[in-house]
């Protein structure tokens, strides 16, 4: 802490700045200069603010996706303004920060010779910040180029050798086998299951009907009008496919997610089959008019569906959710050579692939969802973290102490 | 039960306490008695001495740290801004930021008295040792950029032309901006890396342009431009603290607006 204090305790000058013209290069010269960097940084702040104030992605999709779109979204949609964390203009404006940060970084190496005692140090400092700056963002591209990342959905007893990805299946070197599934509860998890009262509301506007299904996953309700004669075939049969408490696609695969265990946005995906046809849509708790159609017209749909999730009475302070595990055997050559607990902040890793507890269902506890990456750039973010603090301390702890030492005693400052 | 209402009183002591010292603060620059100067300073080293023990209590009835939703980071929040200006007056005298923080601090424990401050167990995702360190990293930054904020403030008003304010207490003040930012945005640096690391461990991806996340980068990028202006152009004045002064509303954003507008992974500290 003694050492912390000098972050405090030095007013910070003017440091040893090597001069933009000992740079001939006109291109490098722009991009060393602060006006440059400055306005980058100034621009990827302005772009992130627009990426978190205007929708994204899998929030502005099912509007777009009706008939006739959105005007406003649709506009902001097509100048790149609902995916601006994956638009090629925001990696540009990456790139034209990485670039600036390689020129300056240049530029303080040479500035290290020239600078003396403890602004010797914070020059120091500032080019190690700046090389782990450059790392994080490189560990960045070698995950886009190299990295994989799929989802495992499995229940009890089953067996896979590939992960969903948006790319097609994603291969392991190895299967997987979930033996055991576990959810656990703070205190009183009867109270908790019995409050899980998520329900399915089915209305047949035309029929004047209205029924309720649980969300059990996976059992076929069927549908038929009360005027129907006795003993025909059901119009509809509706099933619920899928669960999830807090939806949200995945960016980087597109893959449908639950961002959190908490019930932000609870959201089925169920089916409807008629005819033959099988129709499936995800149905949102808290976004009743929201619903993309994967076969159907929305408006060919005489069905009209409203999830009723139990939310926070589901998950009450009595039977608040502890933990969800799953405990998961890895098969080569048909042997289990490991067995392993997964749960939230306890990932699990083999020959380079992590595992990650993702998602539960309340209404099937033997089913789970684990999601597997694959990053051989986080050693090299991890490095530049490092670096970076290592960097940071040395321009805001260390230099300022040597140079409060050194004026004390009378040496060079 | 004891324990409750013993941590209950705590609270409230601590709250008066700042209060006081509030006051105590305020007559000493009005009446330029050094007797209420002193009596300031020794109000808030025993306001963040009952916090402190505070913190302590409802950790040890916790079980974990105490610092998982609304109530209990405004608590922290208070606490580091009265720490942070303490560490600060060890090297200096800043009578106006002593009535300032304690105002802030004070301020932040009434406003968590809003909020129910029931201990409750954590949610998996919470349920980790970075919890600690993640969070009290970020708040000693924002503590840091609250207290430069403030200087900001003062310092602004010690400039306007009909101020009787000394050249010297400009300049401190003026010092003070400076130095609070390179300690908060050592600490926020910290704060987003031990979040990354975390959210690599529990989610498997350490940035997910998740708005908090992305909201602290903000911040981050103007205070690293702060820095920037400070260190090679030597960017002072008026347009530092008006620097400050922005980083700090996207500092209150970044804590305060997101748990409330934007929904997302840390959308449980809104509670």
């Amino acid at each position: 802490m003694g050492l912390l204090l000098f972050a405090m305790s030095d007013p910070i000058e003017k440091s040893n700045q090597p001069a933009a013209h000992a740079l001939g290069n006109p291109v490098t010269k722009v991009l060393g200069s602060l006006k440059f960097a400055l306005t980058v940084i100034l621009l990827l702040a302005l772009a992130c603010i627009a990426g978190t104030l205007i929708p994204q992605g899998a929030q502005v999709e099912p509007y777009l996706a009706r008939p006739g779109g959105h005007p406003v979204l649709g506009m902001l949609s097509a100048l790149g303004l609902t995916r601006v964390f994956y638009s090629w203009w925001f990696v540009g404006l990456l790139f034209a920060l990485a670039s600036s940060l390689m020129v300056c970084t240049g530029r303080r190496y040479h500035a290290i010779k020239r600078a003396k005692g403890a602004a010797r140090i914070r020059v120091i400092g500032s080019f190690i910040t700046h090389v782990s700056l450059l790392l994080v963002l490189a560990g960045g591209v070698v995950r886009v180029i190299w990295g994989q990342k799929g989802m495992i959905q499995f229940r009890e007893g089953e067996i896979v050798e590939s992960a969903e990805s948006p790319d097609g299946p994603m291969a392991l070197p190895f299967s997987l086998r979930l033996s055991k599934f576990e959810l656990e509860f703070h205190k009183n998890p009867e109270e908790s299951k019995d409050a899980t009262g998520d329900r399915l509301q089915v209305q047949w506007a035309e029929k004047n009907w209205v029924t309720h299904f649980s969300t059990e996953l996976n059992v076929e309700h069927p549908v038929t009008p009360p005027d129907a004669a006795a003993g025909s075939r059901p119009s509809f049969v509706v099933k619920v496919l899928r669960h999830v408490s807090d939806f949200a696609i995945d960016g980087t695969t597109g893959e449908v997610m639950s961002r959190s265990d908490e019930p932000n946005n609870p959201a089925v995906q169920i089916s409807v089959v008629a005819g033959g046809v099988t129709n499936r849509q995800w149905v949102f708790a808290r976004f009743p008019d929201f619903g993309s159609h994967d076969v159907l017209d929305a408006a060919a749909m005489p069905l009209k569906f409203r999830f009723q999730a139990a939310e926070s009475a589901g998950r009450g302070r009595q039977g608040s959710i502890k933990a969800f595990k799953s405990t998961i055997e890895v098969v080569e050559n048909g042997a289990v050579v490991s067995t392993r607990v997964i749960a939230v902040n306890s990932p699990f890793s083999w020959k380079g692939f992590s595992f990650y507890q993702t998602s539960y269902n309340p209404d099937d506890l033997a089913w789970s969802a684990l999601q597997v990456v694959r990053d051989p750039g986080v050693p090299i973010v991890y490095a530049g973290f490092i670096l970076m603090m290592a960097g940071l301390t040395l321009v805001f702890c260390v230099g300022p102490w040597l140079g409060e030492q050194r004026r004390t005693t009378g040496g060079i400052p | 039960m004891t324990s409750i209402l013993n941590m209950t009183v705590l609270f409230n002591v601590s709250l008066a306490v700042y209060f006081c010292a509030m006051v105590a603060s305020v007559i000493g620059l009005m009446s330029r008695r050094r007797f209420f100067d002193v009596a300031a300073n020794g109000l808030i080293v025993v306001g963040v001495s009952i916090q402190t023990i505070y913190l302590g209590m409802r950790w040890v009835e916790a079980g974990r740290a105490p610092f998982s939703n609304m109530f209990e980071s405004l608590v922290l929040f208070g606490w580091t801004v009265s720490v942070v200006y303490l560490l600060l007056r060890i090297r200096a005298k800043l009578p106006w930021l002593a009535a300032a923080s304690a105002a802030l601090s004070a301020l932040a424990l009434a406003h968590a008295s809003t909020f129910e401050s029931e201990i409750r167990p954590l949610m998996p995702a919470l349920q980790s040792n970075w919890l600690s360190f993640h969070v009290m990293t970020c708040f000693l930054g924002y503590g840091a950029f609250a207290i430069s904020s403030l200087a900001a403030v003062g310092f602004l008003i010690a400039s306007r032309e009909r101020s009787t304010a000394q050249g010297e207490t400009r300049q401190t003040l003026e010092t003070i901006v400076a130095q609070t930012i390179s300690f908060g945005f050592l600490f926020l640096t910290l704060g987003i890396l031990t979040g990354a690391v975390w959210a690599n461990s529990a989610w498997g991806t350490y940035w997910s342009w998740d708005p908090k996340e992305t909201w602290s980068l903000i911040t981050w990028f103007i205070y690293a431009g702060f820095l920037h202006f400070n260190f090679v152009r030597g960017w002072r004045g008026r347009r530092a603290a008006w620097i400050s002064i922005i980083g700090f509303v996207s500092v209150l954003f970044t804590y305060y607006g997101v748990n409330f507008l934007l929904a997302g992974l840390h959308s449980y500290a809104k509670s």
